[in-house]
């Protein structure tokens, strides 16, 4: 796209000179333009266009708030029912602003080099900002071999003799910065990459985090939740390190204990009366530590089996799906809380998993079929990311009176990625049963393209405005994770 | 702060400089040189595990600098336990760091181990209150007054009025509920029995692992009603807040009562004979579930079938999936389904 100026926020500025004499221009020049749907009826439909149909009159806090987002929403998601002329060519045929791809791209470059003295406070999480860029520039279409040498320079010097990663040259192990590190080197591939992780000391780490109720810490000594069980089984799980707890565990206590020994009662245990997940037991449910568990039970077994046996699976829905709001379209991380363009993925990436639990395995050898399909309003997720988030300069955002950054912008573009899909299970074969930590290798994905009657169930992007697939439990691009792990069952030991 | 180089207390240390990566590495941070001294004279000092009362001052000045930094936390701590510090102090020296920072999480890991060292929670409800002042919300706040009240056993007669008092400035304040929940029924699902991952073995037979692991067979009724109470107030000051719907439907389902129980108090704010009437969407979906004749997830007795009516319970669901809460459409079509399914498989529709 090479427009000179991204039209999207000013169009959606209440406040006056938004639409300049150039498109008065434009409109005498394309005035025999009209919009698909016609004039009279809407481009975006009410619901994302006018308030909730109920709100109680009491003000808090909350409700203050909430209707602050709203507010700040609403001239956005109506843009296009006000775009006049040439700008109408900002917006496609179901009133969505495009993505705008280039922007995005030069953001998340930036992203990865000299960062201002300010970042100071992103220090300890280096590996996530490498992360979080390579995956917004691998769903924008980038080819990430190209950064196979600066990632392995840059991640070599926080690799510490433990086996784990610190977030920085000097800093402790911890599960979320030796996540995102693994994530980074398999997306980047080669051998110099995957040969970089020291597996064996990675899994006696591993085994030091082990818990004995079940669960794992994120450092030693650091607190445990739900966030470590899921990056140590995404790691054991890429890198095909031994199910058995080194015997330098703690937490090993009877020759049989394994890294997954009590792991799915833990995770259980954090399931809350909402029906909700959090990050330890007790706690609030929260969408980031629903995906966390829900994405670590499909780590670790067939979701129709795993997720219905250990969750009560449809309290989990009806929590989950109260978290996407109207008008906003995107979701909230918890009850009463606002929308916040990272929980389209937290949150709305819980969506696929259940999905897979919902359907069960599709036929082994058979066409697949799934019975339930979507149960999330991907429109409205498509609405929120692509009206709300897109940050005028690139970059993607929390909400629109919040700074893009590379955080929020990875996380929603992820979830724009699984509005365009969808995602299956497909088992093994009866012979050949799953394996602990091998279940998340059997999915399938399709494209998400007009229904058979070529009708659109729910309104999409326009073909322009696709990006790449993504592994729903792994979070890097679709393939990486199956070419990982057979790159290092081929390789003889640990 | 001045310069460590420039000062003889560190004159035997050889800093560590910062290797991050080259010249060719990623997300590199232009750092202040304050900063940069800093960290080298930490990498150095943990290189040879010191543990002094100068380590203390390098850490507390890293982390007025940059609190997210978790290792000079864990750091910090350490050095703290090893030299026997006087940890009330520590905490009251954390204290106004929490507050200026106010989603660092680090802060609230380190505060949690040394008042589990100390064994003494003097002051630590009082603070959590100033922070809860500020960002009602807090998750790692309210994380850390759980793990305080099961660590202690505060199941005593202030949590309750702290909530209350919290709710009635924020009646939506989810947090809160949540607390509500955990100050209530935490007490009967402790979380230390290891005997219970064999248990709830058995029990997973029956039902989804997470409705097990209670120690009580049946709650006191008093108990009950005065949770059901207090849900059914605050609904009444705002029917479309949904923390006290969720806080009824969780106490029905964990007493093991059914939704139906509380039928004509419902019916006050969703009622199928006035569609258009309809003061909460969450009433209406509670209502679909009394119709739909959903059993209670744990508990021991059943449903109560008597208010069973699919028809009913397909006009509520479509009542939502149309009127008043359309976003979520396909969850109620597909709620919808399942309840039309089963009916025709055991011929009630």
């Amino acid at each position: 796209m090479d427009r000179d100026e991204n039209k999207i926020e000013e169009l959606s500025d209440t406040s006056a000179e938004t639409i300049d004499a150039s498109d008065e221009e434009d409109e005498r020049l394309f005035g025999h333009q009209q919009h698909p749907t016609g004039a009279d009826s809407p481009l975006v439909p009410p619901l994302f266009t006018s308030l909730p149909p109920i709100q109680d009159s009491l003000e808090t806090e909350t409700s203050q708030l909430q209707n602050r987002t709203i507010q700040e929403c609403l001239p956005l998601l109506a843009a296009a029912e006000r775009a006049a002329g040439g700008a109408i060519f900002d917006f496609n045929p179901y009133g969505l602003p495009r993505l705008d791809r280039e922007r995005h791209v030069a953001f998340l470059q930036g992203s990865l080099g000299r960062l201002p003295s300010g970042f100071v406070a992103a220090d300890a999480s280096r590996p996530w900002m490498v992360y979080w860029a390579l995956t917004c520039l691998y769903l924008l279409g980038q080819d990430l071999a190209q950064y196979r040498e600066e990632v392995i320079a840059t991640l070599t010097p926080m690799q510490n003799p433990d086996g784990g990663f610190g977030g920085g040259h000097g800093h402790y192990s911890h599960v979320a910065p030796s996540y995102a590190a693994v994530l980074s080197l398999v997306m980047v591939g080669g051998d110099e990459a995957l040969n970089l992780i020291d597996r064996k000391a990675m899994w006696r780490w591993l085994g030091d985090l082990k818990q004995r109720d079940g669960g794992f810490q994120v450092c030693v000594g650091g607190e445990e939740d739900v966030r470590g069980a899921y990056c140590s089984m995404v790691i054991a799980s890429l890198l095909n390190l031994p199910l058995e707890l080194p015997s330098t565990s703690s937490a090993k206590q009877n020759d049989s204990d394994t890294l997954i020994t009590g792991l799915r009662e833990y995770l259980a245990r954090c399931q809350t009366f909402e029906g909700g997940i959090a990050d330890s037991p007790d706690n609030e449910a929260h969408g980031a530590f629903a995906f966390c568990a829900l994405a670590c039970l499909c780590l670790m077994d067939d979701p129709q089996k795993i997720i219905n046996e250990t969750l009560d699976v449809p309290r989990l829905i009806s929590w989950l799906s109260s978290r996407q709001h109207a008008p906003e379209g995107g979701f909230a991380g918890r009850t009463n809380k606002l929308v916040d363009g990272c929980y389209s993925h937290w949150a709305g990436g819980c969506w696929p998993l259940i999905q897979a639990a919902l359907d069960g395995p599709m036929p082994f050898d058979g066409p697949v079929a799934p019975t339930v399909g979507t149960i999330y309003s991907r429109e409205g997720l498509t609405r929120y990311i692509l009206c709300c988030c897109q940050g005028k300069r690139g970059g993607l955002r929390d909400k629109p009176s919040k700074h893009v950054d590379a955080y929020h912008s990875c996380y929603a573009l992820v979830a724009l990625s699984s509005t365009q899909h969808s995602y299956f299970y497909m088992g093994t074969a009866p012979d050949k049963p799953i394996t602990p930590l091998t279940a998340a290798f059997h999915w399938a994905s399709s494209p998400r393209v007009l229904d058979s009657n070529g009708e659109i169930q729910e309104p999409i992007c326009d073909e322009e405005d696709r990006v790449k697939l993504i592994h729903p439990i792994f979070v890097i691009p679709w393939g990486v994770p199956e070419t990982t792990r057979a790159w290092y069952e081929a390789k003889s030991g640990l | 702060m001045g310069s460590y180089a420039d000062d003889s207390k560190w004159a035997d240390i050889v800093p560590i400089p910062q290797d991050d990566g080259g010249p060719n590495a990623l997300a590199t941070i232009a750092y202040p040189d304050a900063y940069s001294e800093a960290t080298s004279y930490l990498r150095a000092i943990m290189a040879k595990n010191e543990f002094s009362d100068r380590v203390l001052e390098l850490t507390a000045d890293i982390i007025d600098m940059n609190p997210a930094h978790y290792t000079v936390w864990l750091y910090r701590a350490k050095t703290l336990l090893q030299l026997n510090k006087d940890l009330r102090e520590e905490l009251d020296w954390v204290n106004p760091i929490a507050l200026a920072h106010q989603k660092n999480y680090q802060i609230w890991h380190h505060r949690q181990l040394l008042t589990d060292k100390r064994n003494a929670y003097d002051g630590e409800r009082e603070f959590i209150g100033e922070m809860l002042d500020e960002d009602s919300k807090n998750y790692h706040v309210w994380s850390y007054r759980q793990w305080l009240v099961r660590r202690f056993d505060l199941w005593d007669d202030k949590e309750i009025p702290f909530v209350e008092e919290m709710l009635k400035r924020d009646i939506r304040n989810n947090s809160a509920w949540n607390h509500r929940w955990f100050t209530v029924f935490g007490r009967y699902r402790p979380l230390t029995d290891i005997k219970h991952t064999e248990q709830s073995k058995q029990a997973a037979s029956f039902a989804p692992l997470s409705q097990t692991g209670r120690t009580i067979e049946s709650y006191p009724d008093s108990l009950i009603d005065r949770e059901v109470a207090f849900a059914q107030e605050a609904i009444k000051l705002a029917p479309q807040n949904q923390s006290p719907w969720n806080y009824l439907s969780g106490v029905l389902r964990e007493a093991g009562r059914p939704l139906a129980t509380v039928k004509p108090f419902v019916e006050q704010f969703a009622n199928l004979d006035e569609p258009e009437k309809v003061r909460s969407s969450h009433a209406l979906d509670f209502l679909a579930s009394i119709y739909a004749g959903e059993q209670p997830t744990s508990g021991p007795s059943s449903a109560d079938e008597s208010q069973k009516d699919v028809k009913k319970a397909c006009q509520a669901l479509d009542l939502l999936a149309e009127k008043y809460d359309p976003i979520r459409r396909f969850y109620w079509g597909w709620r919808k389904d399942i309840i039309t399914k089963e009916a025709r498989a055991t011929g009630t529709a």
